[in-house]
Order: C-alpha cells, then sequence, then structure tokens
C-alpha cells in the first residue's frame, strides 16, 4: 500500500508536464528518431491500418511481439508505458468481468481479447512514433506531404504552447484550491473528495481558454508581422524549408526489412493459423 | 538635417463603429537613426501610431485611415505588412505572445524563412549575435527568463534586418536589471548598427539616460516632439499627462528655489554635477544602536531547516532552499527581494501550503504545513498571483471576492465583499470580468479577492508590475491601508522604490540564501550588497551614495531635508523583526 502511495505521489502535474516535453522534445540517438520524418509517418500507417483487416491470431500475436520489441529499443518513458498498460488492464479485466457476468465464458473474453490486441498494436506503434520524432519533423513531413500549412503550422506551435499551457493551468487549479473547500465528510470510499477535485479539475479549464483567447490576438498579428502568410503563398519559402528533408539508404532499408517482417508473419499465420471459431447462430 | 524616414502628414484614424478618432491629424517625421520615446497617457494613441509604422494599420486593422503615412519614401497603402515589416520591427509588450517557435534558434530563423531567404540559417546567427544571445541557442522558449524571453522576440525582430524599431514599453514586464539590459541593447543597436529605435515608454529615468527626444500624445493627436533635455524641464506638463519626471529632476526642482532659470539636471550624470555644484554638506545622522525589544512579538509564520527544490527537465533535482530558517511576526511589512530564480515565489508559495519541503517544517499560525490542506491553510494565509488573470475563476469580479465565502457559508459574505469593493473602487465593476479590465483595476480586483479569504498573512507577488504612474501609486497607497485587515503582509517585488517606501523590513534572497536580513535604509546604504545581489536601487539612492550620503536617503523629501539641515530626521535604526512592538 504505502508503495503504491509512494508511486502515485510521484504522479503529479509537474512529472506530466516533464515527461511530455522530454517525450516530445529529447534529444534520441534511437534508429527510428534517425528516419527520415515521411518514412516514420508511412510506417506508422502501415501499422495504424493493417491489424484491421487481420483476424488471424497469430499474425496479430506476431505483429505484437514485434511491436514491443521496436517500444523496447526505443527507450519509452515509464511514465507513458504505465499509463497504456494500465489502460490495457483494465480494458481487459472490463471485458473478462462482463462475459463472465453475463453467464458466459473465458472463450467470449478470448474472442473480444483479438479485438484488444489490435488496439494494442496500434497504442503502441503511436506511442512509438510520439517519442522518436519531434514535432517539427512531423509538421514538415506533413507539410511535404501537401497537408495545409496552416494546420501543419497549428501542430507545432500547439507543442510550443503546451508546457505554457500546463503552468497556467496548474496555477489556476492551485487559485481553485486557494480558495475553494473539501467537503466536511469525504463520504463513503471518499467519494465526496474524488468528486470535488473532478469539478475542479474541469472548472479550472475555463479561465485557461479564456486567457489564451485573450492573448492570441498578439500572436496573430506577430505572425503576420514575421511575414507567415507571406511565406504560405511563397513556394520558394516551402522549399527551402523543406529542404532538410532527404531520404537515404537507411530509410529505404529500415522499410524493405519492415516489409519482409510483415511478410514472414502474414505468412507465418496463414501456415499455423489460431483463428477463433464464429459461432452459428 | 537628416532624411525623414518616417512621414507622416495629417493622419487620421478611427475603428469601425467608434465615433471618435483614435488618430486626430498626425504630423511627425522621425529621422534616419533616432532614438525616439513616445509619451502619453492611457489611451492617448501611442500603440495605435506606431502600428501606423508597420502597416498593420490600415492593412490589418480595418478602419478609416486619411492623410499620408510615408516610410522611406513609400506610402504604406501601396505596399503591404510583409514587406514593410522588412524595414519596421515590431516589439509588442506582451512579448511572450510574439514567440512562436520551440527553440530560440527557430525562432530567429522563423521570419527570414518566411520570405524563402536562403541565407535565412546566417541572418538568424547574426540576429543572436548581435545580442549576445548565442549562448541560447538549443535552449527552449518557455525555460527562459523574462529578460532571455524579451531579448528573444527583439532578435526575432532583428532577423529581418529593419532599419526602424519599435519596441512598446519594455520596462513595464521585466525587472530593472533586465529592463536596464534591454535598453543597453537597444543603445548598442543604435550607435553600433544605425538603427532608427522608437520606444513607448513612461519610465522617464530610462527615457532620461537614453532617448535623444521625446515625442508626447496626447488625445490620439502629437501635443509636441522635443529632444529630451528640453521635453524633460517640462516638469508640470509632464505630471498633468500623468508622467513622472525622472527623480533627480523632481528633486532638484524642488530644492532648488533660489535658480529659477537654471536648467534642471534629466540624466544622472547631470545630478550628480548639479548637485556637486550646489556646496552643501553630504552627511546623514550616525545610526543608532539597536534597540533592545521591550517584549517578544508573536510569531505568524515559521520556517525551521527547509530544504526544497524541483526537478529540471534534465530529470535532476535543482535545490532552491538547502537550509532555510526564518520567522515572520505580526505587524511586519516584509518585502523580500532578489534577482529572478532566488527563490521568493517558491518561499510564498510553501506558506500557503502548496509547495511542499523535501525536508524541515512550516509552521503558520499554528497549523504545520506538511500536515494541513491548502485548502485549510488558506482560511490564514493568501497567496496574490504576479498575473492577476490567474485570480479570476468566476465569471465576475463580485463572484470571484465572494468565492471563499460562500465556499465555506459564511454569514457575513454580502456585507464583507461590499465592504471589500467600496475599499478597492471597484462598486462599478462589480458585474464585469476580471479579463477585461485595465491592468490598474485588474491588480486592485487581484487585491480584492485575496483580502476575500480574510488572511491573516497576505502574500504578493510583484503587486506594482505594469502599472502606470497612477494605478502605481494607488496601489502603494492600498497597500498601507492593509493594516487593518491583515496582520503580517509579504511582497515580492522588483520595485526599489515600492521597498523604499513601504516595507518595515526587507529580505535579500540569492540562491535560497538569506544574504540580508534588516531594514530598509540599513540595505539602501550597503550598495555592494546590493549589487552583488542584483537589485537595482533607486535613483535618488545612487544619487546619495555618489554625493557620499550615508546612510543613503531613501526618497525625495529626505534628501530634501538633508540639504536643508545638513541632517536628516531619520528614523532610529531598529531591528526590523522588532519593530512591530512600536
Amino acid at each position: 500500500m504505502n508503495h503504491i502511495k509512494h508511486l502515485l505521489s510521484k504522479i503529479n502535474v509537474e512529472t506530466i508536464k516533464i515527461e511530455l516535453m522530454n517525450t516530445a522534445y529529447g534529444e534520441r540517438s534511437t534508429l527510428m528518431a534517425k528516419l527520415d520524418p515521411r518514412v516514420a509517418i508511412i510506417w506508422y500507417l502501415m501499422f495504424a491500418i493493417l491489424p484491421w483487416f487481420f483476424w488471424n491470431n497469430t499474425i496479430l500475436i506476431g505483429m505484437l511481439l514485434y511491436m514491443i520489441v521496436l517500444t523496447a529499443v526505443s527507450r519509452i518513458s515509464p511514465l507513458i508505458l504505465f499509463l497504456l498498460c494500465f489502460g490495457i488492464l483494465t480494458e481487459a479485466g472490463y471485458i473478462i468481468f462482463v462475459s463472465i457476468f453475463f453467464g458466459g465464458d473465458l472463450t467470449a473474453a478470448l474472442a473480444l481479447m483479438t479485438f484488444t490486441m489490435k488496439l494494442t498494436i496500434i497504442s503502441l506503434a503511436s506511442i512509438v512514433i510520439f517519442t522518436n520524432m519531434d514535432p517539427e519533423r512531423f509538421s514538415d513531413a506533413l507539410l511535404r506531404f501537401k497537408v495545409p500549412e496552416t494546420f501543419c503550422f497549428g501542430i507545432s506551435y500547439g507543442y510550443r504552447m503546451l508546457p505554457i499551457l500546463i503552468d497556467e493551468y496548474q496555477s489556476i487549479f492551485q487559485s481553485f484550491r486557494l480558495r475553494g473547500k473539501y467537503p466536511e465528510s469525504k463520504g463513503v470510499l471518499g467519494w465526496r473528495y474524488i468528486y470535488h477535485i473532478c469539478v475542479t479539475t474541469v472548472k479550472a479549464f475555463y479561465p485557461m481558454i479564456l486567457n489564451t483567447a485573450k492573448r492570441t490576438r498578439t500572436t496573430v498579428e506577430a505572425l503576420e508581422v514575421k511575414g507567415f502568410t507571406y511565406g504560405m503563398h511563397n513556394p520558394k519559402a516551402k522549399e527551402l524549408k523543406l529542404s532538410y528533408l532527404k531520404t537515404t539508404k537507411n530509410d529505404a532499408l529500415f522499410l524493405s526489412i519492415t516489409c519482409v517482417v510483415l511478410f514472414l508473419i502474414i505468412y507465418t499465420g496463414n501456415t499455423y493459423p489460431i483463428e477463433r471459431t464464429v459461432h452459428q447462430l | 538635417m537628416k532624411d525623414s524616414i518616417i512621414q507622416l502628414n495629417h493622419v487620421n484614424f478611427s475603428y469601425p463603429f467608434a465615433k471618435e478618432n483614435v488618430l486626430n491629424n498626425v504630423t511627425l517625421s522621425v529621422e534616419q537613426g533616432e532614438f525616439l520615446a513616445v509619451i502619453g497617457g492611457n489611451g492617448s494613441g501611442k500603440t495605435t501610431l506606431c502600428k501606423t509604422f508597420n502597416g498593420l494599420i490600415p492593412h490589418y486593422y480595418n478602419g478609416q485611415l486619411s492623410g499620408e503615412v510615408n516610410i522611406y519614401g513609400e506610402d504604406t497603402i501601396e505596399t503591404n505588412v510583409a514587406m514593410l515589416s522588412k524595414q519596421v520591427g515590431y516589439v509588442y509588450q506582451d512579448f511572450e505572445s510574439q514567440l512562436v517557435r520551440p527553440r530560440v534558434i527557430d525562432e530567429v530563423r522563423f521570419a527570414p524563412l518566411n520570405y524563402g531567404w536562403t541565407d535565412y540559417k546566417k541572418r538568424g546567427d547574426e540576429a543572436l549575435d548581435m545580442l549576445n544571445l548565442t549562448h541560447l541557442k538549443k535552449e527552449f522558449i518557455w525555460q527562459l527568463s523574462g529578460g532571455q524571453k524579451h531579448l528573444t522576440a527583439l532578435a526575432s525582430v532583428l532577423s529581418l534586418q529593419p532599419e526602424i524599431i519599435i519596441v512598446d514599453e519594455p520596462v513595464a514586464q521585466l525587472d530593472p536589471v533586465h529592463a536596464l539590459e534591454i535598453y543597453e541593447t537597444l543603445k548598442h543597436l543604435n550607435q553600433e548598427y544605425g538603427k532608427t529605435i522608437i520606444v513607448i515608454e513612461h519610465h522617464t529615468e530610462f527615457i532620461a539616460e537614453y532617448a535623444d527626444s521625446v515625442l508626447l500624445m496626447e488625445n490620439g493627436t502629437t501635443k509636441w516632439k522635443y529632444p529630451t533635455f528640453t521635453a524633460m524641464q517640462r516638469t508640470k506638463e509632464l505630471l498633468s499627462h500623468n508622467i513622472l519626471p525622472p527623480p533627480v529632476t523632481r528633486l532638484a526642482e524642488a530644492s532648488d528655489t533660489s535658480h529659477k532659470d537654471a536648467a534642471l539636471p534629466v540624466t544622472f550624470d547631470e545630478a550628480i554635477s548639479f548637485f556637486n555644484d550646489r556646496s552643501f554638506t553630504a552627511k546623514g545622522p550616525t545610526l543608532n544602536s539597536v534597540r533592545s525589544p521591550e517584549r517578544k512579538p508573536k510569531e505568524l509564520a515559521s520556517f525551521y531547516g527547509v530544504k526544497q527544490g524541483y526537478k529540471t527537465v534534465e530529470k535532476n533535482y535543482k535545490w532552491v532552499f538547502r537550509n532555510l530558517t526564518l520567522s515572520l511576526y505580526e505587524g511586519e511589512r516584509i518585502a523580500l527581494v532578489g534577482g529572478n530564480g532566488a527563490g521568493k515565489s517558491s518561499l510564498m508559495k510553501m506558506l500557503t501550503g502548496i509547495l511542499r519541503p523535501a525536508l524541515g517544517d512550516i509552521v503558520v499560525d499554528g497549523m504545520h504545513a506538511s500536515q494541513t490542506s491548502p485548502e485549510r491553510m488558506a482560511e490564514s494565509v493568501t497567496y496574490i498571483h504576479q498575473n492577476p488573470e490567474e485570480m479570476f475563476i468566476d465569471d465576475n469580479i463580485r463572484a470571484d471576492i465572494d468565492y471563499f465565502s460562500k465556499a465555506r457559508n459564511l454569514v457575513d459574505t454580502e456585507s464583507y465583499a461590499k465592504q471589500l469593493c467600496h475599499m478597492f473602487s471597484l462598486h462599478h465593476l462589480e458585474d464585469k470580468d476580471g479579463r477585461l479590465l485595465s491592468g490598474g483595476q485588474q491588480r486592485r480586483a487581484s487585491l480584492a479577492i485575496g483580502l476575500g479569504t480574510r488572511p491573516s498573512l497576505l502574500l504578493l507577488d510583484e503587486p506594482t508590475a505594469s502599472l502606470d504612474i497612477n494605478s502605481r501609486e494607488e496601489m502603494t497607497r492600498l497597500l498601507h491601508e492593509l493594516k487593518g485587515h491583515v496582520k503580517t503582509t509579504v511582497i515580492a517585488t522588483h520595485d526599489m522604490e515600492l521597498v523604499a517606501e513601504w516595507a518595515t523590513r526587507v529580505i535579500v534572497l540569492n540562491e535560497g540564501e538569506i544574504e540580508y536580513d534588516g531594514d530598509r535604509r540599513g540595505l539602501f546604504s550597503n550598495h555592494d550588497l546590493m549589487r552583488q545581489c542584483s537589485l537595482h536601487p533607486p535613483q535618488i539612492v545612487r544619487l546619495s551614495e555618489k554625493l557620499g550620503v550615508y546612510p543613503s536617503a531613501l526618497s525625495i523629501a529626505e534628501f530634501l531635508e538633508l540639504m536643508k539641515r545638513g541632517e536628516s530626521v531619520y528614523e532610529p535604526y531598529q531591528t526590523p523583526a522588532f519593530e512591530n512592538q512600536r
């Protein structure tokens, strides 16, 4: 119990902020981080879409193992892994609970596990890409893919604003705490207390949004003055900005290895399939 | 005569649906290489005027513009904001919102990149080099200090190599040491690179030292433009526009009844020779010995061996306080001073219970901070944020003031809130959203909200930052009036004038250590200590030092007294912690 308390005390807004910013901008020397961001996006799309086309558990297990290996070599922040595991475990627990509660047995749960596995593969792929790709590079890759400029800029600007927004949120939340009051009695399992915290958490967003809206005027003006709109309609500026994006031999190698691995997984899966039997209605 | 690069002829401007013009028949010329200060009261059109220079008016703001605005001989109507930005750079008052990229290096390369200039890297590097910021290249914007952010905003403007640079109220959001740095930088740009500098400013101390000429605005029109020296002589006129002439000028004016026609000193150096010529015996009184306390005052809050720090992005701990032991007593007015990162805010947040020490104990009003929730502590302690916007958590001022009382179902909620609104003259603003008020009103409101929690210990973070002269004076008056409402007040501030006027005890923090804990005169007479802790003494104190007045005079009135009698009527020197027993 004390151990859990100690763990929980480590999760606070400050830690989350630091972990998030580290994940997004931290200097990385991993293989994935050195890839051209466009290749990384293509890789990600493959693993975000492909799992939906397979019901063969062998293939899914293969993909999952591949993902786990990639996750392991990507040195992902423990906090994010913890959140992911927490999500998967609660989901699996809830599936088992529901299937048994409604008179089913574990076969029903197993069937649903296929779905959970798909979600896990996609989540892991997202985390790997999120950890390994700087938002700046991500936004530039999107720009190369002809996504509208304002959207691409929005991504990199949104990231840059995150720590500032988190700090502001924290101060407003503190203002709520310093003027509010805990419920006198905490209620069964402290539900009143939990309810109070939840309500405050939501309420604290409003002042932050209003404050930010107010400040945006200067930002938009500043963008204008810095020639942002001008650059948007200037193909030369865009070319210059994206000139650093170059695919290398490594990128080609990475993509081919990925394809080989995928092929092997699918081949193995088709040879030794673990498929659930579809119950006739 | 040099060429005029900015030329306005009979310019009028009004925003859509507004009845009155914001700019009224403005005619103005600014020469190449000028360092111009634009002054004027609130709403006199200073910012609007400057926005016509870079084409934001009329290209970005819709409205009625008539007359002619010429920049380098080109009419701004004929061109656009992007083209004008290459000639005119603008640093906003809210400079943090001007920074749009994650790293310093990205920020300074952003603008040249938008113009598609292939040498954008070189231009960015050069801008950093001009301001000596190259060591910050790789830093993330959100980890910079306020001063560094301002310099970065300036560098990003410089990256387009504009000939004209406009800076909107640089001193407002910065502490005095950084403000000085910005002005030194602007001076450097002006003298070494021949840039034309325009500042919107109301701190005449800076104007007198740095600007060549001064433009006074009133009701959207230019009243006059004079060389700085001439402009600063018009003390009465400046005062009537809510602009306080430099302290040395006011001192000289008040002291010199015999030489009516003589020119008043404007800069610090002029003041030294001015007062050296008027022979007077610069000798202060001797410091009285410390009086032993007759009875021990009551402790209100204490730190016992507190160790506290924070985690950095590199995931190691940085200790702010290693072993802090300190007591605050009832009846004190404490000023907490020190450079950025000295630990002022951390110390105050620890008193509220929001920040917990890693080691040691804090006791406030009999409560141990480690065992009490911040909500409970808040019944004795109030912390007022530096940024008033973070205090506004409800829809209107009145609801914000009531928030604490209503959460606790206190019976006199109504009457107490009314009393506060009256005290802070907020009755006509009660139903307004705090965010929509002016700077001075926001400060008053945040103070009322703070007092709404009926604290014994009131903590204020920079209550006078970015206020104009009127609001600042009002704030100081209100701070003096708090006596009946709270037992002890602590103010963290860079505003040494406020310290000199208000504090009964000054605590100087430097990297988490208490460097000085005593009365204000003791601090202001110790010039080496002030410099060492990066504090910027008020002009009068610096003048005292130069003229050999020891201990220093703290205000104009004291200095005058000293000149009249040859010695002054200082209050006896006491240990400040026990001053409350008087």
